[in-house]
């Protein structure tokens, strides 16, 4: 069966968050390796990653729609949503306690701010994911 | 708890086809889904609202235990 325009949508999410965050976390880990310890460059990277990533949904979004007429929500796509997000949310979970526990135990802000933001990435790609896999073999 | 096991079949297809061959598109713009859900539901990989089901029996005119059948499984 063909895909539906929501369905399109995550994988194009799913690229995009990839190669968007997957840059930046390639940056970033040669900049934490090599002791850069400054938010401001670490901030500079991400907004650059940011903005390139959102050009690509926003492009990404335009090719889909053009291609095939997008039909809107129904309620298939909201429960699959809804059981992704409850089946991924607990990687950020994890994230935030280990973020917490770093703070206790005075870890550099920097590692724990892309702990944080590492916890964030992996708990998106793993609902796109499930997403993509409910879509395909149905819940 | 001691529940039976149940699987839910549907004549989704069938009833399309002795409706004049109607699409699965027309079936989902009538039902208010898309057509990947109607295909979803046909294919027995979703199991929709109570809602939609009935809007679904509805459209062929049929009671809800035509369209849908609950079968129990084994074991």
């Amino acid at each position: 069966m063909g895909a539906s325009f929501e369905e399109k949508s995550v994988w194009i999410q799913l690229v995009g968050m990839t190669l968007g965050l997957g840059a930046y976390f390639f940056v970033a880990g040669r900049m934490l390796l090599s002791g850069v310890t400054a938010m401001p460059a670490y901030a500079a990277v991400f907004m650059v990653a940011t903005a390139l990533m959102v050009v690509f949904l926003v492009a990404g979004h335009l090719v889909a729609a053009l291609a095939s007429r997008p039909e809107g929500r129904d309620e298939r796509d909201r429960l699959i949503e809804w059981k992704s997000e409850s089946g991924s949310s607990w990687i950020l979970a994890v994230g935030v306690l280990g973020a917490v526990t770093g703070m206790c135990f005075s870890v550099s802000i920097v590692w724990i701010a892309n702990a944080l933001l590492v916890s964030l990435f992996l708990s998106e790609i793993a609902g796109y994911v499930l997403r993509l896999a409910y879509y395909r073999r149905g819940m | 708890m001691n529940h039976d096991t149940f699987v839910i079949h549907n004549r989704i297809r069938a009833l399309r086809f002795g409706h004049r061959e109607m699409t699965q598109q027309q079936l989902a713009d009538r039902v208010g889904v898309s057509r990947q859900t109607v295909n979803a539901i046909e294919g027995g990989k979703y199991s929709p609202s109570l809602e939609v089901a009935f809007r679904l029996a509805r459209v062929f005119e049929r009671p809800l235990d035509d369209v849908f059948q609950c079968v129990p499984t084994n074991g």
